[in-house]
């Protein structure tokens, strides 16, 4: 049986040293954009941290979308059961 | 001369022995079955190699394209996989479906005509719904009417578009179409029913989820990708195609989102990855054909992968709902790694491979001045990377511990789910391998720094913009629920659409009918009256048949008074 607090203490300290790695990550991808020279299809494109940024926003968005979707398209689990398969 | 014998045949009908065969044995036939079949599907190159005249038509029996030794190879490893990963149960129709089913698809892929695709296209759907029904629920059962009603119904329209391209001239053979025709734009249709095309979607996200645990992993990898392999040899550079596939990128991620059920989240994955292949269908160029063809191959090893780590963890603890799930990584250590492999895969992280096949389509679209169509195949990409990066492996394994006290998944699902990963892998460090297979040289130079760096921005960052959210507490919960999809529209509005319509007619013929009753009765009782006071017809008849007479001369003056 697992110690759900144990548990909970151990994901934390997991979560908490992934978010390390993953700000420090960002920040050497952000200070490489000003090494690398990135071959640009269009103006937007060549913007500096375009990706970044377009990423991140676009994740946001997402999410953003999904919330307000589910305002429109969410039902209870058993919204397309008929009343036999209720009963059974 | 390996083809004439038809491609697939040996594994439909090696499929009736199926049944009827030891465990262990069966595992074995099936596995040699495949090999077989993948041996001479190899040796078949481009061109027509078999053809037969049947009532007045010149079937092309077995006929490669350019593109089809990749599709056929990658049709045969999912098959391998999927009879790997499904050796712990003993369900001889789950094994004999999966087989047909597989060879079907197969076939398919060397049609040359029409009538020919015709056969092997209903085929797949007659074989393929038994692994929906073996979810061996009433929920599954009526999953799987649905989905071969939808399956069927392709069919159909694909035949209707064969006899209008023969009867306008065109011919049965299986060649480029214009949508602009009629027969072409019932191809097309028939097509976009089963590449799960926008409107027509809902029945891949109602039926594969519903699918057993084995069921599910087999269904991801065949029907819409043969779907995809036949819009690429009739409608490239059809250009509204790319428009299509922009919106099948994009209105996925959305309800993926949303989704509770893991399994249908991965199925709207599914749909959101098809439009990466119809954006560069529609392209059409050397490029972007390549994408496509690419895509797919890497495509069905990633989502297999994925499908098949969802189906361990349904398998051991009975769930796959977000919101039942969590801290499974202690537990399913290595269904774990595989999962964040094919995690990585679909999200284009550079070293694995989706970064080396999807990367041909959006630069495909750079290329040709896209912009918008760049624009959203990149948004599409952080979509990706938010239901089938994040969300999969996080709710399932990590987040909230819910304390399933259960076993790391059996031998041969780690073993099928292992080869799967290290394919992902080994597509994504050597791509060479891939890029043999596809139709046209690859000259694209997918491992340029500044494209590398520029992925790695969008995912990272993408990621980044998840934490921020979850150390807010911004993300939204999930929530056991029904998300309403296409198949909302046959399953509630037309049956209330029916209901609305037909009410008034039925209590109109209600009301009809007891007014006829009634009279009826008046008259039958009347003759009954008149006939006990004034003795005209009792004693020489029974009540019956005074009854019949008098509805006999009611019947005639009504019949009288209609024709008045």
């Amino acid at each position: 049986m697992s110690d759900p607090e144990k548990t909970g203490s151990k994901m934390t300290l997991l979560a908490r040293n992934a978010l390390r790695v993953l700000v420090v990550s960002c920040l050497a991808l952000t200070a490489l954009e000003f090494v690398i020279h990135r071959h640009a299809y269009f103006e937007t494109e060549g913007r500096p941290l375009f990706f970044a940024v377009y990423g991140f926003a676009a994740f946001l968005i997402v999410v953003g979308g999904g919330v307000l979707l589910r305002k429109l398209v969410m039902r209870a689990p058993d919204y397309y059961d008929t009343r036999e398969d209720k009963d059974a | 001369m390996p083809e004439l014998l038809l491609p697939g045949l040996m594994m439909i009908l090696g499929a009736a022995l199926v049944p009827v065969l030891p465990h262990t044995i069966r595992q074995i036939w099936m596995l040699v079955l495949i090999a077989a079949s993948t041996y001479q599907c190899w040796h078949i190159d481009p061109g027509v190699h078999l053809t037969s005249s049947v009532i007045g038509f010149d079937l092309i029996l077995v006929r490669a394209e350019a593109i089809t030794r990749p599709f056929a190879l990658v049709f045969h490893i999912a098959a391998a996989l999927n009879v790997i990963y499904a050796m712990h149960e003993d369900s001889r129709m789950t094994a004999a479906s999966g087989l047909a089913y597989a060879g079907a698809a197969i076939a398919a892929l060397f049609a040359g005509d029409f009538i020919t695709l015709f056969i092997y296209w209903e085929l797949t759907a007659f074989t393929s719904v038994f692994l929906i029904l073996a979810g061996r629920n009433p929920r599954s059962f009526a999953a799987a009417m649905r989905y071969l009603l939808t399956q069927v119904t392709s069919g159909v329209i694909l035949l209707a578009g064969a006899v209008v391209l023969v009867s306008s001239g065109s011919g049965i053979v299986i060649t480029s179409l214009s949508a602009e025709t009629l027969g072409g734009a019932l191809v097309l249709l028939a097509f976009a029913i089963k590449a799960a095309f926008p409107f027509v979607n809902g029945w891949l996200q109602d039926a594969y989820p519903e699918a057993s645990v084995t069921g599910t992993v087999i269904l991801s990898a065949f029907t819409t990708k043969l779907a995809i392999y036949m819009l690429a040899l009739c409608f490239a550079s059809t250009h509204m195609l790319i428009w299509f596939g922009v919106v099948m990128t994009l209105f996925p991620v959305f309800f993926a989102v949303i989704e509770n059920d893991l399994r249908r989240v991965l199925a709207f994955s599914l749909n959101n990855q098809l439009g990466f292949m119809v954006v560069g269908i529609g392209i059409g160029t050397e490029l972007a054909l390549n994408g496509t063809v690419a895509h797919a191959f890497a495509h069905i090893i990633y989502k297999s992968l994925l499908f098949m780590s969802m189906g361990a963890v349904l398998f051991r603890t009975g769930t796959a709902k977000a919101s039942e799930l969590g801290g499974l990584w202690k537990r399913m250590p290595l269904t774990t790694i595989f999962c964040i492999i094919g995690a990585v895969s679909i999200s284009s992280f550079p070293l694995f491979s989706g970064f080396v096949t999807k990367s041909l389509t959006i630069g495909s679209a750079a290329y040709e001045g896209y912009f918008w169509v760049w624009m959203a195949l990149i948004f599409a990409s952080a979509g990706v990377l938010e239901h089938s990066g994040i969300k999969i492996p996080y709710f399932a394994f990590f987040g909230h511990d819910r304390g399933f006290k259960v076993n790391e998944a059996p031998l041969n699902m780690l073993i099928a789910m292992g080869i799967a990963a290290g394919l992902c892998v080994a597509i994504g460090i050597a791509p060479e391998m891939l890029y043999a297979l596809l139709p046209y040289e690859v000259t694209y130079k997918v491992w340029d720094a500044g494209h590398v760096l520029g992925e790695l921005q969008l995912l990272l960052f993408a990621v980044l913009a998840f934490a921020f959210l979850m150390v807010r507490g911004l993300y939204p919960p999930e929530i056991d629920s029904t998300v309403l999809n296409t198949d909302w529209l046959f399953r509630k509005a037309a049956p209330a659409l029916w209901r609305m319509v037909a009410n008034p007619i039925m209590r109109l013929w209600h009301a009809g009918l007891a007014s006829t009753t009634h009279q009826i009765k008046v008259a039958v009782d009347r003759g009954t009256h008149i006939s006990r006071n004034n003795y005209l017809i009792s004693g020489t008849a029974t009540i019956g048949a005074a009854a019949s007479l008098f509805l006999a001369i009611f019947a005639l003056l009504l019949g009288l008074r209609y024709m008045m």
